[in-house]
């Protein structure tokens, strides 16, 4: 359950992240269950606001990742909080397979690796990005391999085969 | 921090030239390839090249089955392998709903504190050896050997353990291994005075660590620093305290925290943090329940359709597993937060300006393990 500091400062964060965002849709967490306290759905625009929200509060970001949906990517932003009352917040935002989203680098330098690794996995082109290049994988590679696209194995389908 | 006059665009190609450290370099901790600019011996810009170990764990997962990545998650870090392996079975539990006996609690805690602390003794005095103090290294890793031997007596392996399981641990500890972990802590307790001497109060380490690569608050909020380096900048946070997991709101242990934010104060918090681990240790096995160390959890876990990020603090910072199911045997996706990450970018910021030896103080005092960066 949920402690006062805790309620008080959700309500203040869902506020200014509802001033900042018109368009998004802010919902409360289970934290219990998922782990995080507050959830901001956007389309494709507004991270770069949600970040100045997030600083502008003393959160730091703790990464960023990328899902490869069928049709869309969902890119999540996972803010948390040195404050007692932890307080977790995460950005979804859902874009096209081949839409190219702004960086935040410029309000989080930490996210100028974060972004490069999206990159490096997932093929997603950031904008304003002072330095996207691969990161982990070789710089002459021509695949992204966190695409579900990419390296379906014999393995996994044998693995299909035998247990489902 | 040294003051520097800036250079001048116009002659910069004549006066800067780049010096490859890594990825073979004895204080590099492995295969960590780091890109340096110097003007004579002063760093004008620091670059990291990671990725020379990168086994890609994260499309792995998506390749087995959920039981089958356990193993994987120890390889990540390699030195708090345990604690990974903690993270992700309790994560799982979550996502799952499956209950842990109490016991297996207690066990899972008495043992990635061990594991905390041989990390923490290889993270010192691999640190100490970089600044050149020899001695220290040989004392440490005779203390981390007795670790590494109550560990694989439980857990049948010495650096990349396996031994958590979804609802429990694989086996129960005995006496001996009780017995032989309080010998070990009174031994280690006793050792500490011979570290304070040959390390702490060394002039040369002081002299080589004071006011030397400083991490601001500031600084540590824009690249999400966390662990032992955020905590030597004057910030009280722990996921074991702000972030509660497991049975670790029932002991009574404190996190602490230096003022100074140089690699001194790293050096302090990680030192103090051994302690608190053995008064953790202490503690649980003062209060070790008795009862199953696992509960009856099906031969393979079929998690529900969802999502769940996991939050734990290994011993180099926050640790987070965001694992995203689709009901079905496989993972659809498993991110992990690894804390080097961002601790070692912090040095493109904190470098420059600063002496090439203190480089590789500042480097060895971050504690990096490149495997974790690298998954």
């Amino acid at each position: 359950m949920p402690t006062e500091g805790q309620k008080k400062l959700l309500e203040e964060l869902k506020n200014s992240l509802t001033r900042a965002l018109p368009e998004g849709r802010i919902t409360s967490g289970d934290y219990a269950r998922t782990g995080y306290h507050l959830e901001v759905r956007l389309s494709d625009v507004g991270m770069r606001r949600t970040a100045m929200v997030m600083k502008d509060n003393r959160f730091y970001l703790e990464t960023i990742t990328a899902v490869d949906f069928p049709g869309s990517f969902e890119l999540i932003y996972f803010y948390s909080t040195w404050h007692d009352d932890i307080c977790r917040v995460i950005a979804r935002i859902q874009i096209l397979k081949d839409a190219s989203p702004y960086t935040v680098s410029a309000i989080y330098p930490g996210a100028i690796w974060l972004e490069r690794e999206i990159y490096d996995f997932f093929g997603i082109r950031f904008l304003d990005h002072p330095d996207l290049r691969r990161i982990l994988n070789p710089d002459n590679a021509d695949y992204f391999p966190l695409l579900k696209t990419f390296g379906k194995t014999k393995l996994t389908e044998e693995i299909d085969d035998i247990l489902c | 921090m040294l003051n520097i006059k800036t250079i001048d665009d116009t002659t910069i190609n004549e006066r800067v030239y780049q010096l490859n450290l890594g990825p073979q370099h004895p204080s590099t901790h492995g295969v960590l390839h780091l890109l340096l600019k110097l003007d004579g011996e002063v760093v004008v810009a620091a670059e990291p090249i990671v990725g020379y170990s990168h086994r890609g764990h994260e499309k792995m997962a998506e390749n087995r089955i959920w039981e089958q990545f356990l193993p994987n998650t120890s390889r990540i870090d390699y030195l708090s392998g345990l604690i990974y392996n903690q993270g992700y079975c309790m994560a799982l539990e979550k996502l799952c709903g499956i209950e842990v006996p109490e016991r297996a609690e207690y066990i899972r805690v008495i043992t990635s504190e061990l594991n905390r602390i041989s990390s923490h003794l290889l993270g010192i005095m691999a640190f100490v050896m970089d600044i050149g103090a020899f001695t220290p290294f040989l004392y440490g890793f005779d203390d981390r050997e007795h670790v590494l031997d109550l560990l694989e007596r439980v857990t049948g392996s010495r650096l990349t353990y396996c031994y958590n399981r979804f609802g429990g641990v694989r086996n129960d500890i005995d006496q001996e291994f009780c017995d032989g972990t309080r010998r070990f802590i009174d031994r280690l307790r006793g050792r500490f005075k011979d570290y304070h001497n040959l390390i702490t109060e060394n002039i040369i380490f002081i002299k080589r660590t004071r006011e030397v690569g400083i991490i601001t608050e500031e600084t540590a909020l824009e690249f999400g620093v966390t662990g032992p380096s955020l905590r030597g900048s004057g910030v009280n946070y722990d996921v074991r305290k702000n972030e509660p997991y497991s049975v670790y709101p029932e002991f009574d242990f404190e996190i602490p925290v230096r003022k100074e934010g140089d690699v001194m104060a790293r050096y302090q918090v990680r030192m103090a943090e051994m302690e608190q681990s053995m008064n953790i240790i202490e503690q649980a096995l003062d209060n070790l329940p008795q009862g199953p160390v696992r509960s009856h959890v099906p031969r393979f876990i079929d998690p529900p359709a969802g999502d769940i990020y996991f939050a734990f603090e290994s011993a180099r910072g926050a640790v987070g597993y965001y694992i995203v199911s689709d009901g079905t045997r496989i993972p659809y996706r498993i991110k992990v937060r690894t804390p080097s990450f961002s601790n070692l970018f912090v040095l493109t910021r904190i470098l420059p300006g600063n002496f090439i030896a203190d480089a590789i103080a500042t480097l060895g005092s971050i504690d990096v393990v490149v495997p974790e960066i690298d998954r």
